[in-house]
């Protein structure tokens, strides 16, 4: 058996009790875009409890974190490019999805472990550009006066501050030495942010502002 | 513990967290910041509505009053006179006796329409199309204008306010067809299509030309603003020698829809 943190346990409650909330409140976002984040969240829910389970038979799960990773960029950026209205955010996501299959694509085939951080760090900053376009389309809305009805402002922060949090993480991570205990807590409370957020989305949000 | 782990951990997580508090502080205040400024903007949005529909409500009063004493001077008055031109020949032919009193029954029934007029209740409980029904009745009835109005059945609620507002956008073409078109026909047709109302009035007066923005005065340019306060398509088209055509598209809005216009 191999040697597991709780905080491996940890996240994959959370993951399980935001994935809950969000089938308990699904009806309200139904006829949104927003309605891939239920598919998503059981997505990454299993994900992870495959990948304790691959930890406990000390099993490499290098390749499942690594494609889920991916997956889970492209999956943000294409519900931003569904979001986001103007023609200009469109094509902007439309580019750098691209530049991310490039980076992937280059940093698997010089296959080592800090190369992935890159597209990882790639993958993140262009996920804030989009996280930025779409607060810019909220503000330039009459949304605005609604806006914490709106399960995509909640998600959109969600994935701001995590990203935000991780960044000094990864790059300090280069200089100093948080490996683990240390990192594994920091991760966990940015994923204590990060569903917390997604949970006070699903209950806030009303059916009638979710349009865009 | 590691002494050099725990001084590291702690330069990561206040600087994770400085960020995190960072971001959050900006995000709250641009938002809360943007936000002030739209419910400002809708709150002035508002007052200029309330002011434009008492501005409204005083217009109509006082065309209301100055329609009064034309049917007084013109209508009744002479009715009047006549009456008692003929009471003073009494002596001469006993004939005239049941003409005054005709006279003074068509006075009677001139003064009860007017009186109807005058009564702010009646306007407040009227609908569109009855109000526009009894004003266009009266310029029949003055012989200023041969007037047809045409409507279908089907109707909805507007509010009351919106009411007034196209009313006196309408009164205010009326006035403008009596007063410089010389027009002797007016027709208006009111028709409720779903959430839509449409409102055509034409005169076959002499017209204006449009295009050079000679708009006879500023009724017309009254027009087109009160339009835009309720979120209205007015459109005025005339042509030199055949009349000028008043075309107004309202969709109702109910109260939400018009307070935040969907982005």
């Amino acid at each position: 058996m191999g040697d597991v943190s709780y905080i491996s346990y940890v996240l994959s409650a959370i993951e399980l009790l935001a994935s809950i909330v969000a089938t308990l409140h699904f009806r309200k976002y139904q006829f949104s875009t927003e309605k891939w984040f239920l598919y998503f969240l059981w997505y990454t829910f299993l994900i992870d409890t495959t990948g304790l389970i691959l930890k406990i038979f000390s099993l490499s799960s290098f390749w499942l974190y690594n494609i889920f990773t991916i997956s889970s960029f492209l999956f943000f950026y294409f519900w931003y490019y569904t979001v986001l209205q103007s023609k200009r955010f469109k094509n902007l996501v439309r580019l750098l999805t691209l530049f991310y299959l490039i980076t992937v694509l280059l940093t698997n085939a010089f296959e080592t472990l800090s190369n992935q951080g890159y597209a990882f760090f790639i993958g993140a900053i262009f996920l804030l550009l989009l996280i930025l376009m779409h607060f810019n389309q909220l503000l330039n809305s009459n949304e605005v006066v609604i806006i914490k009805y709106k399960l995509s402002f909640w998600i959109s922060t969600a994935l701001l501050l995590f990203y935000i949090g991780i960044l000094p993480l990864m790059l300090l991570g280069k200089y100093i030495d948080v490996k683990g205990e240390y990192f594994n807590v920091i991760l966990l409370s940015l994923n204590v942010i990060l569903y917390g957020c997604y949970i006070i989305g699903f209950i806030w949000t009303k059916q009638k502002y979710n349009r865009f | 513990m590691d002494e050099t782990k725990i001084q590291s951990f702690l330069i990561v997580f206040s600087i994770i967290a400085f960020a995190l508090a960072l971001t959050m502080i900006f995000l709250f205040a641009i938002f809360q910041k943007r936000k002030n400024k739209l419910l400002l903007e809708r709150q002035e949005a508002e007052n200029r509505f309330k002011e434009e529909i008492i501005e409204t409500q005083i217009e109509i009063r006082e065309e209301t009053l100055r329609n009064i004493s034309w049917e007084l001077h013109d209508n009744i008055g002479q009715l009047l006179t006549l009456a008692k031109i003929q009471l003073g020949q009494v002596e001469e032919n006993n004939n005239n006796v049941s003409e005054a009193e005709q006279t003074l029954t068509q006075c009677l029934t001139e003064l009860r329409s007017l009186s109807k007029l005058i009564n702010p209740n009646t306007f407040r409980s009227l609908s569109l199309v009855n109000a526009l029904k009894m004003e266009m009745e009266r310029f029949n009835r003055m012989k200023y204008l041969e007037t047809k109005l045409t409507f279908n059945e089907e109707s909805f609620e507007l509010d009351t306010k919106v009411e007034i507002i196209i009313f006196r956008m309408l009164q205010e073409f009326f006035a403008n067809t009596m007063k410089h078109s010389k027009a002797s026909k007016l027709e208006v047709n009111v028709t409720y299509e779903g959430d839509t109302l449409v409102i055509m009035a034409i005169d076959n007066g002499i017209g204006f030309n449009a295009q050079s923005g000679d708009f006879e005065g500023i009724g017309l340019m009254n027009i087109k603003s009160r339009a835009k306060i309720i979120k209205a398509e007015a459109l005025i088209t005339s042509q030199l020698g055949k009349g000028t055509e008043f075309f107004l598209k309202y969709k109702n809005q109910n109260d939400e829809a018009y307070r935040s216009s969907s982005g």
